[in-house]
């Protein structure tokens, strides 16, 4: 079985700045780490790869220093990692994104499943998974919670929704957004790392994955970013409460159901 | 065995192992090599960190494994903290445990959400809310007899928390104490001894000029610029505690290390 995971780069959340011209997160002096949610979806394909056999592949679209979460993907397991390069990609919204992953999928060929995580931490729109299905014409599950069975011609999952959960059976090939409660994401071992820092990342540019220049790229997005903000900064305050154990305990309570953390009921 | 009381020379020298997002992986694991090796030479116990601070970080036993080092039993510390999971914590005792070495520093370690924590029921410990290292220093020494198993000791916690704490940690299978840093004669380090005449004790000595940086250990802030001689306080400590082992910080290889080794040989001399 093919599996294929595409990946994002994204800036440490802790670290994000915004341009307050372009309204675009700069990316230049920022720490990039590896979208939190996609380790789910790593640690998912190389579990299913362990079960039932094959190969795991992981798919990019970023800058060249997008390469390293290839190299992170590689180091936790994967097989074989796939980078789109090239300033053409530039400015692409969620549907050029979806589209020029899409054409990489369609290059790497013979994909049996795809899987993302949930979002990216960035955008936070959870639109080009589900995207890249549209564009394949594939079945597809967001918030996947489970995979249930896989067999070589289709894949049962159970899907989180507003109630509780569907149990979904997919025909293959199809793609599957994941949540963390899937499964716990190793961490890489010095042996794989050593050997995922010496891999081949094969880089693509528009041309290699035959791609249409009037559908990717700022120009090609139909999304247009009017304002974005980095949230408010909440100021904590740390109260230390001293005294006895007994009577900071107390003390503590009282603070508590003042703050409308806690009920009074019962804590008498 | 390195921690028995008054052993010479006692000295156990942190060595942190590569991070897991290093981008000269190849360059730091010559570093740990050649630190490595060198206390392995010196006579002293390597002390491997685990993901220390949450950082992540490779595993002491795997980079010994992968770089081919020769881990003398004896003078290897491996720390292991709650936040792997049951296969990976299991692995990395099964991996030490056939590497010869002999003792673990069993702590409840700092966590990050990348690391996995153990559950109750992956260390036998259901009926408890969560995994300290008590519960991690109980299964340890249940299915891992042969490692001595070592414990922290923090003189900056509530003190009577601080010793039943320390009760629970012995009663669990402790065998030998790692206090938090101190730079001076401590009080509640004295008590330690003084209640547990018998329990090897190595005292933490920080080694970094950087004083400040303890002030979260401490719980007070420490100026930035607060001055600080940390050959001249260790040299101090040993004379306070002559009976300890000293566990070096955040150690100078390139400034402070030949100080070290003349002490050491000073202090095996005297005995």
């Amino acid at each position: 079985m093919k599996i294929l995971v595409c990946v994002k780069q994204v800036p440490a959340t802790t670290d994000a700045k915004i341009d307050p011209e372009t309204k675009r997160i700069i990316r230049e002096g920022t720490k990039s780490v590896l979208n939190p949610f996609d380790l789910y979806a790593i640690e998912e394909a190389i579990r299913l790869r362990e079960k039932v056999g094959g190969e795991v592949c992981v798919l990019s679209m970023g800058p060249e220093s997008a390469k390293n979460v290839l190299i992170e993907a590689l180091s936790m397991g994967a097989d074989r990692a796939f980078l789109l390069c090239g300033r053409e990609f530039a400015g692409s919204d969620t549907w050029a994104t979806s589209y020029a992953l899409s054409k990489a999928v369609e290059t790497v060929g013979g994909v049996d499943l795809i899987l993302c995580g949930k979002q990216a931490v960035d955008g936070d729109t959870a639109q080009v998974g589900p995207g890249i299905a549209a564009k394949l014409e594939i079945m597809q599950a967001a918030n996947v919670s489970k995979v249930e069975e896989i067999t070589a011609d289709a894949v049962t999952v159970s899907r989180m929704n507003e109630n509780g959960f569907d149990v979904l059976r997919l025909k293959l090939p199809a793609l599957l957004t994941v949540l963390k409660d899937i499964n716990e994401p190793r961490v890489p071992t010095l042996n794989n790392a050593r050997k995922a820092r010496t891999a081949q990342i094969t880089v693509w540019g528009p041309k290699d994955i035959g791609a249409d220049p009037e559908f990717i790229g700022l120009n090609a997005s139909p999304t247009r970013v009017v304002k974005t903000e980095p949230p408010a900064v909440r100021n904590t305050v740390t109260v230390k409460i001293g005294g006895e154990p007994a009577d900071a305990a107390k003390a503590l309570v009282g603070e508590m159901i003042a703050r409308g953390l806690l009920s009074k009921e019962g804590t008498e | 065995m390195a921690f028995r009381k008054g052993a010479p020379p006692g000295f156990h020298v942190e060595i942190i192992p590569p991070k897991q997002d290093s981008g000269k992986l190849e360059e730091d694991l010559e570093l740990f090599a050649s630190k490595f090796e060198r206390v392995m030479e010196s006579g002293f116990t390597a002390s491997l960190t685990d993901n220390a601070m949450g950082l992540l970080a490779f595993q002491g036993h795997e980079c010994i494994t992968e770089l081919g080092l020769r881990a003398r039993p004896d003078q290897v510390l491996i720390h292991l903290n709650t936040f792997h999971t049951k296969q990976n914590l299991d692995d990395i005792l099964d991996s030490c445990e056939k590497l010869g070495i002999t003792s673990i520093l069993a702590i409840s370690g700092d966590g990050s959400p990348r690391l996995p924590k153990l559950r109750p029921a992956d260390v036998e410990a259901e009926g408890t809310a969560s995994v300290t290292s008590v519960e991690l220093t109980r299964y340890i020494r249940k299915h891992y007899p042969s490692f001595e198993v070592g414990v922290a000791f923090n003189p900056y916690e509530p003190v009577t928390h601080e010793f039943e704490k320390l009760k629970r940690k012995l009663d669990a299978g402790a065998s030998f104490v790692i206090t938090q840093p101190i730079i001076e004669q401590n009080a509640v380090v004295d008590r330690l001894l003084a209640e547990h005449p018998a329990l090897p004790v190595t005292v933490e000595a920080w080694m970094s000029k950087r004083l400040f940086l303890l002030s979260d250990v401490v719980g007070y802030p420490i100026p930035e610029d607060a001055a600080f001689d940390p050959i001249g306080t260790l040299t101090e400590l040993i004379g306070l505690y002559p009976g300890c082992g000293f566990y070096l910080s955040l150690l100078g290889f390139k400034t402070q290390y030949p100080t070290i080794e003349e002490m050491a040989a000073e202090r095996r001399d005297s005995k």
